[in-house]
């Protein structure tokens, strides 16, 4: 042994002396859990298309094409990062949440340099796993609509999952929960803006310039987070809300005395999971709301890994019957008829045999309704008030998060459908509308559009009602009138969407 | 076979040509070779796989050529021991699949590089008795890589979506080899070899906390010329 060790050893020492040498890093990870901590910086690029290869994928489908035909086409390359950063639950406690950051890239004017910050809330999805950020999954379409119509038009692009979504810690979603999701909003914003300077689109930087928008729960999100920008003292150049539930506590009011909206079954569980983790209150089992079938396990089945047709399927949940069939017989004529299944064959869709919600829980709401009125439904007060003082604890929950507890100091565009069976536009915009009027806020720092009104003369938004008009007839006479309804709140989004980048336009 | 095994198989093999090694005889029991490896990658690749990666998306490792290096212990007439090494080379990983992922271009961009520590040691059998100038050979042995320097490229960084942190474990396989020597004179002689080796790793790429990975199996295929000097 002894007479090979030096050379032998020589010899390794030789190729051990040139093994040095340091590997490459990734990004630093934040160890602040404080609200809008960047967590990884930078954060991952997704994606990075030009303007070609961004019109060549949306040329890829049809709905791609029509979105292309409405947004025009990309001025802009875009390029797609991951954003993870710390903000908080519906009870004040700490998350984690991830969320979008488009920013624009390319060689024309518009697509470097100083730009606008769109800040963008989504709709509703029942889908656990959904995130915005993700391009390259052909069933994110929202993402794509927001890419098209903002980022490949020069506006950077902040947009969260919502905590309780993707890989958010949370394990629930503080669904329409007014307080945190503004939070949610701002945190997503601060975080996009320490990442911005850190990406590999670095030429591309905030001018200060700070829209607001979002659509359904989305476009409810996009009015809360301006109400706390604005409450905060921050920036906000201008809102524009779409189709959202503002007027919260009187949209609830309005499912519960018949008019049932399309997606109930889903947004019910939602909310009270939503306000049970933020409030405590709403239930003591939840088989106080829940009918047996239903009650096990609701309070933790949405957000889920499973799709909303496949819970249907499986039992979880009714498709569309909120409320029996058999309504609540008090003896008292005026209130039972209330209670009655509607004649309006979309409310009616929401009663049925196998039901959600039980009929003693159902009556109780209405009762308090009955007993505390709010001032927007059943029937418009001046003023639209909310509730002097409900009792039930739903009542309370959806009076906190009611809109109409703010007033804009700058523009917002409300923009919805007037025929939305999903969010009742006029019930919500509108009141909005009135309360903000009853309050002394100048006409002209609001505007509220039907896009299935009829153009006025001079009217700005007079392509977008014209495009809409005619997508809907096309729907009607190619797939029918049921199809037509039923997909009427989502065919609304593209044209609010690009009325929102005009409005934005002006500023 | 486990790592453990690998290892125990070297041990063993390191102690069986031990115990062949004798008396001295009067040749020289050392030699110090130094000489060219040129290597060749038949790459073998698992797609690579995780979040937002599109599928086909392989990679292939460039050759390199680099110094050779060895010791060889001469254990009996027949049999010696070679421990072999390169000058640890960079080796360049080239992206395979399309040519661009969106518009980033993917297809022939060298993505990442690593130097390699890759001694090999070999039992090697020799034909013919010493008098013959000309004597062909095999051996069999193990291979250890330790994979260093790991580094994503520019392009690299830009196909992953951001700065990437690049892990490759240690490899230990086996190794054969085939060659022929030839004595020049005195001291000096000439080799030349053809080896294979088993050289398998998981490669999985950090990037903001998103791991992608991909099996690879490298397949090196090595053709070594030398010099040798008996001592």
């Amino acid at each position: 042994m002894s007479r090979i060790r030096g050379p032998f050893y020589s010899a390794i020492a030789v190729v051990l002396l040139t093994a040095c040498g340091s590997n490459s890093t990734t990004s630093e990870v934040a160890t602040s859990t404080a609200r809008g901590t960047l967590i990884q910086n930078p954060p991952l690029r997704i994606a990075s298309l030009d303007a070609a290869a961004l019109t060549a994928q949306l040329n890829a489908s049809a709905s791609g094409q029509q979105l292309l035909e409405l947004a025009q086409a990309p001025t802009c390359g875009v390029d797609f990062y991951y954003i993870q950063y710390w903000t908080v639950g519906g009870a004040n406690e700490t998350a984690t949440a991830t969320g979008a950051l488009m920013v624009p890239t390319g060689s024309a004017a518009q697509c470097s340099g100083p730009r606008p910050i769109v800040l963008y809330a989504h709709g509703t999805t029942t889908l656990k796993t959904y995130n915005i950020a993700d391009i390259t999954n052909p069933s994110n379409t929202e993402g794509a609509l927001v890419a098209a119509m903002f980022a490949a038009q020069g506006y950077i692009v902040v947009a969260p999952n919502y905590a309780g979504y993707d890989t958010s810690s949370l394990s629930y979603h503080p669904f329409l929960n007014g307080a945190q999701q503004s939070k949610d909003m701002i945190d997503a914003l601060t975080a996009a803006r320490t990442a911005l300077p850190q990406t590999l689109s670095a030429a591309t930087t905030d001018s200060g310039k700070l829209f607001i928008t979002g659509y359904s729960e989305g476009g409810y999100v996009a009015m809360a987070t301006h109400k706390a920008l604005q409450a905060a003292n921050q920036t906000v150049t201008a809102s524009a809300p779409m189709s959202g539930p503002y007027a919260l506590a009187a949209f609830f009011d309005a499912v519960f005395y018949g008019d049932v909206n399309i997606g109930s079954t889903e947004f019910t569980p939602l909310i009270t999971t939503s306000y049970q983790k933020a409030y405590g209150n709403i239930y003591s089992a939840t088989t106080d709301i829940y009918e047996p079938t239903y009650a096990t396990g609701i309070d933790t089945l949405l957000p889920s890994t499973t799709p909303i047709d496949t819970l249907f399927e499986d039992g979880k949940l009714p498709e569309t019957a909120l409320f029996s069939s058999t309504t609540p017989v008090t003896g008292n004529a005026t209130l039972d008829a209330a209670l009655a299944v509607p004649k309006n064959p979309i409310f009616a869709l929401g009663f049925g045999a196998s039901n959600l919600i039980t009929n003693d829980y159902r009556l109780s709401y209405v009762l308090d309704a009955v007993a505390h009125p709010d001032g927007a439904a059943p029937v418009p007060m001046p003023g639209v008030p909310l509730a002097a003082s409900p009792q039930n604890t739903l009542r309370i929950a959806a009076k906190l998060n009611d809109m109409r507890t703010w007033v804009p100091h700058v523009p917002v565009l409300l923009c919805g459908g007037d025929m939305d069976p999903t969010v009742y536009f006029t019930l919500n915009a509108g009141t909005m509308q009135a309360f903000w009027a009853a309050a002394g806020l100048p006409a002209e720092v609001v505007t509220v559009l039907d896009v299935n009104a009829a153009p006025t003369a001079q009217d700005p938004f007079a392509a977008v009602k014209v495009g809409f008009q005619e997508t809907e007839a096309q729907i009607v006479s190619s797939q029918g009138q049921v199809a037509a309804v039923e997909s009427y709140h989502t065919t609304v989004a593209p044209f609010c969407t690009a009325a929102a980048r005009g409005f934005f336009s002006q500023f | 076979m486990s790592m453990t095994k690998k290892a125990a198989a070297a041990s063993a093999l390191l102690a069986l040509s031990l115990s062949i090694a004798h008396a001295d005889d009067g040749v020289p029991s050392n030699t110090v070779r130094v000489g060219l490896y040129y290597v060749h990658y038949h790459t073998s690749a698992d797609d690579i796989s995780g979040p937002y990666v599109p599928t086909g998306l392989n990679l292939s490792v460039n050759d390199v050529e680099t110094l050779y290096l060895a010791y060889v212990r001469r254990l009996s007439e027949h049999f010696d021991l070679e421990l072999a090494a390169g000058y640890p080379p960079v080796t360049k990983t080239e992206g395979r699949g399309p040519a661009t992922l969106g518009s980033v271009p993917y297809n022939g961009q060298v993505i990442s590089t690593a130097r390699w520590f890759a001694p090999t040691l070999l039992l090697n059998y020799k034909f013919f008795d010493e008098s013959h100038a000309w004597r062909p050979y095999f051996g069999i042995g193990v291979n250890y890589a330790n994979f260093y320097d790991r580094r994503s490229t520019a392009a690299g960084n830009a196909a992953s979506g951001g700065p990437t942190s690049i892990s490759l474990p240690v490899s230990v396989g086996p190794a054969a080899t085939v060659g022929m020597s030839y004595h020049l004179q005195g001291r000096w002689s000439l080799y030349a070899s053809y080896s294979a080796t088993v050289v398998k790793s998981k490669l999985t790429a950090d990037t903001a906390g998103v791991m992608r990975t991909s099996d690879i199996n490298f397949g090196p295929r090595a053709l070594v010329v030398a010099a040798g000097y008996a001592f």
